[in-house]
Formats: structure tokens, sequence, C-alpha cells
């Protein structure tokens, strides 16, 4: 159970990210965030694994007070906690079986790792990673010789990697094509509904949001200004549309884009 | 662009006004022309200002050069060059005027030939000023030709042999000893031999009013040589100077027949004997071949070069080793990412860069000159003037490459719960060691060839003596230095090229 209370981020330069937002998530759940760009949905995920610091208000997980924790505290929550982008971040010089041993960062002895050094399972945990999303014969191919699909899978299997209890998805299929986009996001349903794996996930598409959420929340400006089901989104009708996007959106017929 | 919008009206003429050089108010063409008389000031007066500067600073440039041409010592014109610039200059001129009325007139006037007087004068005076001589160029080439080649094909001086000398000496007495001398004896056996004969004589003299009167004339003979090979004559005074005597203008040699015996004729060579010298002289004859033997070898001078190529690639070594200690800590300080946040920091910034333009734009061959002074000639002297500029040069090119980190992996990898070490050794040490190897190798080509150059000021390496036998006119050797240095450039070159796309 993930539980935000009255999230509050105000950046150095006096910008609003989010203003007051609370909401449950319960295990097992696949979470998608809507809102415009700049809405604060990035903001939102990245307060959750602390990359961000949020200004007010706590995130409880487990009964962990994550907004608390301190330096290996941390550490230790970030790593049961996977993360996967939408520019994949994959470090592009570097083989992709090194881009997906990094997930393993948090597990291993710091000391070993600052030579490269990874234990013999931890090899053999990455290559199953990697066959689990489809690209065992890619292992030492460097990240930038693969297509934006093949990177964003190497980023799921990195994810995998930590072990993680939630993964976090930021926007992840906003820089590719439809056919690739159900791909990306069929892997990670497999991961929520196979191993449980609770999924929290930005997205920009309607019929994306409508086919793998079983919650929405909804920001805009900052504010949490809808919550509900994946029946609820189905049967959104254009004012509550426009209370996400606001009044100059237009809804473009069923299925459609949007934002 | 000069005529009016003939459709649409009022609107599409405003739009054409706002961007067209239009007089707004209209100015006089007259006026143009008469502030023409200083060229550019018709021009800014129908607000085109910058055209007008242009043609004003063209003007003042024409004038001024067509002026130092005039006085000048640094080459001979050729007659009449003042003449034919003053006309450009003067067409010039003419040139800016009429286009001053024109344009007020917001007519064009003959762009291109303003161009063509403004090239016409700048080449016939640079062709001047550089002493261009085509004639020099095509007509004393022949005599370079000798150089040329010996430069372009220096091989056969790369390589000699062993050198064996075979020396036969016989005795020649001056003057002739009153009770004679028993004839000498030929050799026999394997032994290299000579006679002389007469074994006694006098030396060619010069007498006052005569001229120079020959001295006796010798032949001699001589055996045991080897066969088909030059003998040359030489003679060793009483004191032991050793001398090769001129007979008829020319050094005396014989060729060997196929038995090894040979026979030449000659005069005694001029001789003064010191008044001092009492009695008979013993001088003595020899006859020397000298004959390569052995396999071939490295010359000296190769084997100079050589060893002076290996100190040059190892100057451009430590040169870009030092550099690198010294250019990464600056390259940290002249990164913006890093350093823009704060005041202090941005102060560093500013300076770092600042420093670092400043040592890069003087080129290596002056810190060549100034380290020279520092430490001696030599090849430390090219290490540290290599290594100032590697740091100028290596901490720019790193402090870029550590602007363009892309942030994405640093996120990525905190995200999976790594330590900030972690972060730097998987985020970011990935993203700078690629390029910063592929600038290093680069920096290391060129401190190569940097290094061939510095040694003419004296930063040691084969730079140096290349330099020193361009002086000396040692052809080939110098020669064998330019290709050492260009098959190591080329090879470092495609080495260097091959590794830096394997890192890219």
């Amino acid at each position: 159970m993930l539980k935000v209370e009255n999230l509050t981020k105000v950046y150095e330069d006096g910008t609003v990210a989010l203003r007051n937002v609370s909401f449950e998530v319960a295990d097992g759940e696949f979470m998608v965030v809507i809102g415009l760009s700049g809405s604060g949905k990035s903001t939102l995920l990245r307060c959750i694994n602390r990359l961000i610091e949020p200004t007010e208000g706590r995130i409880i997980w487990n009964g962990v007070d994550i907004t608390a924790a301190k330096g290996e505290e941390l550490r230790k929550i970030r790593r049961q906690i996977g993360m996967i982008f939408q520019q994949f971040n994959l470090v592009e010089r570097s083989s992709v079986l090194t881009n997906v041993l990094s997930g393993r960062l948090g597990y291993i002895n710091p000391l070993w790792s600052l030579i490269n050094y990874f234990p013999r399972e931890d090899h053999e945990r990455a290559l199953a990673a990697l066959k689990r999303v489809g690209l065992e014969d890619k292992a030492h191919n460097r990240a930038d010789a693969l297509s934006g699909g093949q990177q964003q899978r190497v980023g799921i299997a990195r994810a995998l990697m930590q072990e993680p209890k939630l993964i976090l998805a930021d926007e992840p299929v906003a820089s590719l094509d439809p056919v690739l986009a159900h791909s990306i996001l069929g892997q990670l349903e497999q991961l929520n509904k196979e191993d449980g794996i609770t999924v929290i996930c930005s997205l920009h598409y309607l019929d994306l949001v409508q086919r793998y959420s079983t919650h929405v929340i909804g920001l805009r400006e900052g504010r949490l200004v809808f919550e509900g089901d994946n029946e609820d989104i189905r049967q959104m009708t254009d004012e509550r549309f426009k209370e996400i996007y606001g009044e100059e959106a237009e809804r473009i017929g069923t299925g459609s884009i949007m934002g | 662009m000069s005529h009016a919008p003939e459709h649409d009206g009022e609107k599409e003429e405003k739009v054409l006004e706002s961007w067209e050089r239009a007089p707004l108010p209209e100015r006089s063409p007259l006026i143009a022309g008469i502030l023409s008389i200083i060229p550019g000031l018709g021009h800014i007066y129908i607000r085109q200002v910058y055209r007008g500067i242009g043609y004003l600073l063209l003007s003042l440039a024409m004038a001024g050069l067509t002026y130092w041409a005039h006085i000048t010592t640094e080459f001979e014109p050729f007659p009449g060059l003042i003449t034919v610039l003053l006309i450009l200059a003067l067409l010039f001129w003419a040139w800016v005027i009429v286009s001053a009325v024109l344009a007020a007139r917001q007519r064009r006037f003959a762009p291109a030939m303003g161009l063509i007087v403004v090239l016409a004068y700048t080449y016939i005076l640079g062709w001047q000023a550089t002493e261009v001589n085509l004639q020099k160029f095509f007509t004393e080439f022949p005599d370079t030709f000798n150089i040329f080649t010996r430069v372009m094909w220096p091989w056969r001086a790369a390589f000699e042999r062993e050198q064996e000398l075979l020396i036969a000496r016989a005795d020649f007495a001056n003057p002739c000893p009153e009770e004679g001398l028993p004839p000498q004896e030929p050799g026999s056996g394997d032994e290299a031999w000579i006679v002389v004969e007469p074994n006694c004589g006098e030396f060619a003299r010069y007498v006052l009013g005569e001229g120079v009167r020959p001295g006796t004339e010798l032949t001699v003979r001589g055996g045991g040589f080897l066969p088909d090979r030059e003998v040359e004559i030489w003679w060793k005074d009483p004191i032991g100077q050793e001398f090769r005597p001129i007979y008829e203008g020319e050094t005396i040699s014989a060729m060997t027949d196929d038995e090894g015996n040979f026979s030449v004729t000659f005069g005694a060579p001029q001789y003064e004997t010191p008044p001092q010298a009492v009695g008979v002289q013993i001088h003595e004859v020899q006859a020397r071949q000298v004959t390569a033997i052995g396999a071939l070898r490295v010359s000296e001078n190769l084997e100079l070069a050589i060893n002076r190529m290996i100190v040059t690639i190892f100057q451009a070594l430590m040169a870009t080793s030092f550099g690198i200690v010294f250019a990464i800590p600056a390259s940290f300080l002249a990164a913006r990412n890093l350093m823009y946040g704060t005041l202090p920091t941005r102060i560093i910034y500013y300076v770092t860069r600042f420093v670092m333009n400043v040592a890069r734009s003087i080129e290596p061959i002056i810190w060549a000159v100034i380290a020279a002074v520092w430490v001696g000639l030599g090849p430390f002297a090219g290490v540290i003037a290599l290594t100032i500029h590697t740091i100028a040069a290596l901490g720019k090119l790193y402090s870029e490459a550590i602007e363009s980190i892309q942030p994405g992996p640093i996120e990525a990898i905190s995200a999976t719960g790594a330590t900030r070490l972690q972060v730097i050794v998987y985020a970011i040490v990935p993203q700078i060691i690629p390029p910063f190897l592929s600038f290093t190798i680069y920096r290391w080509d060129i401190n190569v060839r940097m290094s061939t150059i510095i040694g003419f000021v004296g930063g040691g390496g084969i730079g140096q003596i290349l330099f020193q036998w361009i002086n000396q006119s040692r052809w080939s050797a110098a020669g064998m230095a330019v290709w050492l240095i260009a098959i190591t450039v080329s090879v470092l070159d495609y080495a260097s090229g091959e590794l830096r796309k394997r890192f890219v």
C-alpha cells in the first residue's frame, strides 16, 4: 500500500508543481496518472522515489515514511522501486549487459561495483531479465545501437534487476510509435499481473489508459482533479475531460490522443 | 527590388517598405552623389549605414595601401604599379559615387564591377608585395632538382658498408742526395706495394715572373691491390701531414687492372720546404684503395634520425600525459554546467576559460622559444611547450565533453539505490571516458606533428637535427628525417583515426 498525503512541491524558481496531492495505491494495482505536459506527473513520480525532494507532505509505503528516509535507508527503499523513463535513460556508450547489471547496484558491495565486478548470479539474473524482454541476443551490443523500443525494454530489464515491488514509469511510451507502445505496456502489464508488481505509470494516450489501467488519477496544474477506475475513464464525459485538460482541450473521438 | 508593388493595394506596399531599403523620407540623388566625394558618406545619407561604413573603410584601406606601395622598400614595384593602383582606386571611388546616386533612386549599379575593381587592386598589390616571380619559379627549378631528388629519395645515403683501406707506401727524397738512392723493389705476394720512379727529385715551385715551375715527373707503379678498382695517390710530408696532391687541377688516381696492378704518372706536387729544414727530406707517397666490404648497414645519419624520431614520439607522449594530468582538473573548472551556479565558481570558470584561451592562442613554437630560454635547448623544452598548449587545448575539449553529459542516466542510476560514487562510476564516467580518450588520442597525434617543428627552435627531437641538416645543406640526411616524420605522422594519423572510430 502506497499512501501519498498532502504532497506539495515548489521548485526554487517558485513554480508550484504539485499542490496538496493525496491518494492511495493498493498493492498490485496498475495505476495511470494522466494530465497535460507540465501538470506535475513527472514530479509526482520522482517524489515517490525521492529523485525530487517534496516540499511538504508525506509518502508512506507499507508503513515506512519514504519522505523521512535518509542515506542508506533511502537507498534500500529505492532499490525496491524500479523506474523507467520516457527517454529510456540508458548509458548509451555502455553495453546492454552493463546497463542491465547497473540495476543491481543497490544490492551489491559498492567497492566491488567500482571495478565493474558483479557476482555470477547477477550475470545470470541479467541474462534472464534480458530473455524475459526478448533481448538475450543483444547483451553485448552497445545500448545506442538498439532501436527505441529495444532500449525501453532494456530499461525494463534494468528495473527488473532490482526485484522491485513497485515500478514507476514516466511516460514510458511517449517516444515510441503506437505498436511499440502496446508491446512495452504489455510487458509492464505482465509484470503487474504475473509478478504482482505495483505499477504507477503516466500516459498520454486515452486508449492506452483505457486498455491497461486499473486505477486512474488526473492532475491539472499540480492539483488532483480526477480519481477513478478503468470504468470511469471509459464513461468519462466531455465536461470531466475538460476538467483535467482545460477548456481549450477537445476530445477527438474515442480512443484518441489526449493532451 | 526597386519597383513598387502593382497589386493588392496599400497593405502590401507597407509590408514591402518595412524591409526594403527604401528612402523614408525621400533622399536626394544629387546630395547622395556630392556626399560620396567622401566615399560611403552618400550611402550613410541614404540610410545604407553599414554599406557606407564598409565603403569608407575600403576606400581608406586602398588609399593607405597605395601610399604604402609608393614609399615602401619591402619590394621592387614594377614600373607603373602606383599608376595602376591609383587608377583602380579612382575607379572604385567613381563606382561608389554612381552607386550612391543610383541607390538614392532605388536602383543598384553593377555590384560586380565594384567587386572586380577591389579584387583587381588586392591581387595586383598582393602579387607585388609577396614578390611572386613565376619566371624564377620555372627557370630556376632545375638548379633545385638535385636537392629536390635527394630530399625526395634519400635512401642511397641511408645504408652503407664497412670500408677497408688498402694502403702501400714508398719514399720520395727531396732534394736528391749526392750519393743517389737505390731503386725501389716491387713487392711480391699478397701485400700491396708501390714503387716511385724516380724516387727523388724537385717539387713544383712558384717562381716570381715565371709562374709555377713543374716538379719532377714521377711514375708510381703498384700491385697487390684489388682488381678493377680506383687507387688514390696521397702524399705525406716529413712532419706527418697527409694531403692529396693536385696535378693539372685534379686529384690523382688510377684504375687497377684485372690483376690488381696500376701505373700512374704525375708531376711532383707544389710544396714549400720550410727554410729551417736542412738536408734531404724524406716524403712518403701513398697509394690508397678504399673498398666497401661486408653487409649493408644503417648509416650514421639514418641511425641518428631514427633515434631522434623515437625521442620525438616520446616527447609527444610525455607532453600529452602531462597535459592530461592538468587538463582534467582544469576542464572541470571550465565546465559551465558545473561552475555556473554560484558567483565564486562562476568567476573561477571565467578565469580558467580566459587563461586556457590565451595559452591556446599562443602557438607551441612560441612556447618552445620561451621554454628553451627557461630550461635550455633540448627535448625537455619541447615537452614544456607542448604540455602548455595541450593543457589549454584538451582542457577546452574535455570541458565541452563534461558540458554535454546527459542527466538521464544519472537519474536512472540514482533510482536504482546506487551510492553517489556508484552514480559517478556508472552514469558519469562512461559518458566522459570515450570523448576524453578520443580527444586525447587526437591530441597525441597533433603533438607528434608539432614536436617535429618545435625542434626547429630548440625543442630537441628530430626537428632539431633536421634544422641542422638543412642549414648544412645535407640534403640526403634531411630527406631521411623528412621521410621518417612523414611515415610516423601518417601511421599515427591512421592509428588514431581507427582508435577514435571505436570510441566515439
